[in-house]
């Protein structure tokens, strides 16, 4: 990969909130798409590295189109990767996985059922589609 | 609630690295199965961002903190804003080399993944032990009760702002206003268009409303930067 696609990759950053499925279903859609679906295009982040103040994750989310994957109201992700300085790109609540699931069974916080890997995969699948475009626009 | 001495796990869950998921993992199985009752896990991220429940939580009740990496944000950012950690485990010194057989998917998880997952979590248990007997032996045990969790299940703080003759609550404002001070942002007039600009992220705000909101905003911000 040369430098200038690496530049272009885009930043695809999950609360990984630990308390609800919903912090786990944001990390899975994350490395769906950074190890499955855009591989060439996204990467990831450690948050926790990024709200401490480090000096590399903050020149990153600065140089960068970030997308962000949030389990809960608080928008961790979101708001933090603005706070730094970021560009968020695209805003996800996994909740808008659940629209078309009443009584969805996703799993518990720290392993996903069927339902769960169901809803990665939409999620992550919509979220993928949107990177060419914002990959494109960045070079331009 | 209950007046029992609980003891907070802070897991870094450092998305980049496999042991980011080990720590998230492992904390997550002292929670429900080895030491369910006597700890509750708080959110590191909104925890560094500063959310004051969860630093005061920290304040009061041992902590420990979980890293995947020598980085030690979560040990750094708890000591930071909280005080010293009851203890500081980190993933890679404890795993010595089985970490590099695991992955950052729980969908990708194998044996590996689920030894390295109950190594780290008996180590948690057994720092969580440690931690209760020295609580228990402290002359201050028992003071303290417990209200804390996960801070994705408790709504955020907010200020009340009148706006224009309307009360406004901005869910979060507290946060807003203590990363601006800590970057520098003076309490003054300049600061205007810059506090409308951040808190315009978090909360919506229509275009007829901006001068009643930089007058909320600013009048606000000296309060808390206690300016007037």
């Amino acid at each position: 990969m040369n430098e200038n696609s690496e530049e272009a990759r885009v930043l695809v950053i999950p609360c990984s909130g630990i308390g609800k499925v919903h912090g786990l279903i944001s990390r899975e859609c994350t490395y769906k798409i950074t190890d499955e679906l855009s591989p060439d295009t996204a990467d990831t982040l450690c948050l926790a590295l990024l709200v401490s103040g480090d000096e590399d994750a903050l020149a990153k989310v600065k140089a960068r189109p970030c997308i962000t994957i949030d389990g809960c109201p608080k928008l961790c992700a979101q708001k933090n990767v603005a706070l730094a300085g970021g560009t968020v790109a695209r805003s996800v609540l996994v909740v808008e996985g659940f629209k078309n699931r009443r009584n969805a069974q996703p799993g518990t916080a720290a392993t996903l059922a069927d339902e769960g890997w169901e809803i990665v995969g939409e999620l992550a699948g919509d979220i993928a589609c949107a990177i060419p475009g914002l990959c494109e626009h960045e070079r331009e | 609630m209950s007046d029992e001495v609980k003891v907070g796990i802070i897991s870094c869950s450092g998305e980049e690295i496999p042991e980011g998921t080990v720590s998230r993992l492992a904390t997550r199985r002292v929670l429900d199965s080895l030491r369910p009752g006597r700890t509750v896990t708080l959110c590191l991220p909104l925890f560094l961002a500063g959310d004051e429940a969860e630093r005061e939580f920290a304040r009061r009740h041992p902590t420990i903190t979980v890293d995947g990496c020598d980085k030690l944000c979560a040990k750094k950012g708890t000591e930071q804003y909280s005080g010293p950690v009851a203890a500081s485990l980190v993933v890679s010194d404890l795993l010595g080399g089985r970490e590099l057989c695991c992955a950052r998917s729980t969908r990708a998880s194998t044996e590996s993944d689920e030894e390295a997952v109950w190594i780290v979590s008996e180590h948690i248990a057994a720092a969580v032990d440690v931690a209760l007997d020295a609580e228990a032996e402290s002359p201050s045990s028992g003071e303290s009760s417990c209200d804390a969790g996960c801070s994705c299940s408790a709504p955020a703080k907010g200020i009340r702002l009148d706006v224009g003759g309307r009360t406004v609550n901005v869910t979060g404002l507290p946060l807003i206003f203590e990363h601006l001070a800590k970057s520098g942002l003076p309490a003054d007039e300049s600061s205007a268009d810059k506090l409308l600009e951040t808190v315009r992220i978090h909360h919506e705000i229509e275009s007829a409303e901006e001068d009643a909101y930089k007058a909320a905003l600013l009048s606000a911000y000296k309060s808390f930067r206690g300016c007037s």
